[in-house]
């Protein structure tokens, strides 16, 4: 059936829902081209028997260009929503992208992503009057500034903001501000309290 | 000095300061210190809790943190040792004492510049003057006033150290009375809450806390029954102001606190009738379960209540909702011709949607257990998290974990009170009685804790009173001794002393005692923890220390 490969193409995108990215598939988008590439040499024969003046396959040409005019829709749709999901992962994950999805994608797609990331690297620095602004931390407001966090190892000295400094030891408590010990949050060294 | 506002003196001093807590291994402490950490949270007041089991854990602490702040709050810690000779801190540092522990130490009192104290005294509690205890360096000023004559320079002298001689007796004489007993103030929980609630910051929760931390005092026996009903009293009054809607005007999930009539038995509501009443201190003592005349008595008990004891030995929850219901009424009607007359008292309960009920008494006891866990892999700090876990309304799980820790250490201990008995080791020396945990005993790891090792002696002297055919076993006081198989070191043994059964408040001698003895002989001892009713000592000393307990209390 016409555009049957297009529309499985749409499928299997839509089906691996969110943070997931299925593996390009060359294979259906080259076949979905090939039958394009079909129709439309058909189409180019019955057209011009149309022009020398037999009009029995005129609608046979309106039916292929329909079918030719969706199966370009479908696959702009294709590539277009893995570019979407690519570009939410660079804001979830960060310039450097797991390796289970690296595999999955294709080499225009690795150059796309690269040039994202030059564009949002470059953007980022320039805000903030010269000192850069990390637009991917904190994309939603912070309940509180401050959090409740527990040691979980022996760490140290640690410096917070002005200078003052917290000496983190195990199973001792802390309220401190939520921008200075995230990154200690996720090295494991603090535990966050709910 | 004594702090009269606390909002003024305190919070206000120490609104955007950033604060060191110390705190000590207790439920009333731990939930003071929730009470402030909510507090300071509202308030952005960063904090380090740090948690203080002994003297050494106070100075490692202060000396580890101490650099960078300039506030420290200390709970139920710190207050009856001199705060500046111990820890030398620098001359802006400010302590603010909360600790229920009496009597508080004299220069801390008398210490003006450095030393907040929060809690406040009791009516009948007092403390030396100031001019009875310290004196201007020399007493040129006093040779003055007497003047007039002017007597010759040795004679005068002479008069001077007479004088302060006679001075120096009288100091000592105070001092001796002052500290001779040591014993508890209200509970510091209670006076976190108060100060919430000035500061408009008060809710359910907090005052949950300030409930659970009361009910602490008065099952270790730490407040007297009179004085808890005048808290409850006020606590009540919060508890109607806070939840004063109707049921059915409220979300089911919300909290609310209840006041009640409670029954004085063990987490009766997680586990079975007759096991409860067999653990609980004060239902296994007046029937005296251990032997087979109690058994009978409370098969007897529960006969005449009605109650099919095929219900009894089931879960609670499994019970018949037309007993359960009637249960507390059934026990009050029989409760004077089996002489539990106590048997209710007036406490609080808290319910959220559609959990089941829990008593602050099973907020005690799973508490106490959980600071107390036996489980080796957890350090003391691990257990001291899981406690201000465990009291997080919403971390349900952790507090049933509690309650079946707490299960094992009452059976532990009703199993070691009957060894107790049937073996009759439980001998007077005299002026008290004395009993061992022998060595080697599986539970031993039960009570090598504070709070579990005073709950046996507790247990143990009203049991053996309960039996005991002299009258004279009612006046004594007990010591109890268990080797300390969590120390590293071998060879070490706690020894806890608790006061006799006929005292109505809780003043405890033992403290003064322990600390006269052991620098009487010599021996191994180590006063290092806060209630001074319970030291480590080097199981060789173990004879001679005694021997000179019994020779001071003579």
């Amino acid at each position: 059936m016409l555009g049957e490969k297009a529309l499985e193409l749409i499928k299997e995108l839509d089906r691996s829902k969110d943070g997931q990215l299925p593996t390009f598939n060359e294979d259906s988008i080259r076949m979905v081209l090939e039958e394009m590439t079909t129709l439309f040499e058909q189409n180019q024969r019955d057209v011009n028997a149309t022009v020398a003046g037999d009009v029995r396959f005129f609608s046979g040409v309106h039916l292929r260009h329909a079918a030719l005019e969706r199966n370009k829709r479908c696959l702009l749709a294709y590539l277009y929503n893995r570019l979407e999901r690519i570009k939410a992962m660079r804001w979830e994950f960060g310039s450097i992208l797991p390796a289970e999805i690296r595999a999955n994608i294709c080499e225009p797609e690795v150059q796309w992503f690269s040039r994202y990331n030059k564009n949002l690297a470059a953007y980022m620095r320039s805000l903030g009057e010269g000192t850069g602004l990390d637009l991917t931390q904190d994309t939603k407001p912070p309940k509180n500034l401050y959090v409740e966090v527990r040691c979980l190892k022996d760490y140290g000295e640690f410096e917070i903001e002005e200078g003052d400094i917290v000496v983190l030891q195990k199973n001792t408590t802390h309220y401190l501000p939520m921008s200075h010990c995230q990154h200690l949050i996720r090295q494991g060294i603090l535990e966050h309290v709910e | 000095m004594f702090i009269t506002d606390l909002r003024k003196q305190f919070y206000n001093l120490i609104t955007g300061k950033r604060i060191l807590l110390l705190v000590h291994f207790d439920v009333d402490g731990i939930c003071a210190s929730k009470i402030l950490q909510s507090l300071f949270r509202t308030d952005h007041i960063l904090y380090t809790v740090v948690p203080i089991q002994t003297r050494t854990d106070l100075i490692n602490a202060f000396q580890q943190h101490a650099e960078q702040v300039k506030h420290i709050v200390l709970i139920n810690c710190g207050g009856c040792i001199d705060l500046v000779d111990l820890l030398q801190p620098s001359d802006d540092l400010v302590f603010f004492v909360a600790d229920n522990h009496r009597p508080l130490d004299i220069c801390n009192i008398y210490n003006a510049e450095q030393i907040r104290i929060m809690t406040k005294l009791g009516d009948e509690e007092e403390v030396p003057a100031f001019d009875d205890v310290f004196r201007e360096d020399e007493s040129e000023e006093e040779s003055d006033e007497e003047g007039g004559k002017r007597p010759r320079f040795d004679e005068e002298a002479l008069e001077k150290r007479r004088e302060r001689r006679h001075w120096e007796q009288q100091r000592h004489k105070i001092i001796f009375d002052y500290t001779q007993f040591s014993y508890y103030g209200s509970s510091t929980a209670t006076l976190m809450f108060d100060l919430a609630w000035k500061l408009s910051k008060d809710s359910n929760e907090l005052l949950w806390w300030a409930i659970v931390g009361e009910t602490e005092q008065l099952i270790s026996e730490q407040t007297e029954p009179d004085k808890y009903l005048l808290v409850t009293a006020t606590l009540q009054n919060h508890v109607s102001r806070l939840n004063h809607k109707a049921q059915d005007e409220q979300p089911l999930d919300c909290l609310r606190i209840t006041f009640e009539k409670e029954l004085q038995l063990a987490l009766y509501r997680h586990w079975s009738l007759v096991e409860s009443m067999r653990h609980s201190l004060y239902s296994a003592t007046t029937l005296r379960l251990w032997t087979l005349k109690g058994e009978k008595r409370l098969h007897e008990l529960l006969a005449e209540m009605g109650l099919p004891l095929a219900q009894c030995k089931q879960k609670y929850c499994g019970m018949d909702v037309s007993l359960r219901n009637e249960l507390q009424s059934l026990l009050e009607s029989k409760a004077e011709k089996y002489g539990l007359n106590n048997i209710l008292f007036a406490s609080f309960s808290i319910s959220q949607g559609f959990r089941s009920k829990f008593s602050a008494l099973d907020y005690v006891y799973a508490t106490s257990a959980l600071l107390e866990n036996t489980d080796k892999e957890k350090t003391a700090t691990d257990a001291f998290l899981d406690v201000t876990d465990s009291l997080t309304i919403s971390k349900l799980t952790v507090l049933e974990k509690g309650i079946e820790n707490s299960k094992q250490q009452l059976e532990a201990i009703y199993r070691q009170v009957q060894t107790f008995l049937d073996m009759n080791q439980v001998i007077s020396a005299g002026p008290f009685l004395y009993a061992t945990v022998i060595e080697g005993t599986p539970d031993a790891r039960f009570f090598a804790a504070p709070h579990c090792l005073s709950l046996l002696a507790r247990f143990t002297l009203k049991a053996h009173v309960a039996v005991s055919r002299s009258k004279k076993s009612r006046s004594l006081p007990l010591i109890i001794t268990t080797p300390d198989v969590r120390s590293s070191e071998s060879n070490i043994c706690l020894v806890c002393g608790i006061p006799p059964t006929s005292e109505e408040s809780p003043r405890n001698f033992f403290g003064k005692a322990f600390e006269q003895a052991a620098d009487k002989t010599g021996s191994k001892a180590e006063l290092e923890f806060f209630d001074t009713n319970i030291i480590r000592l080097s199981v060789d000393d173990r004879s001679k220390f005694f021997d000179a307990l019994i020779s001071l209390l003579s």
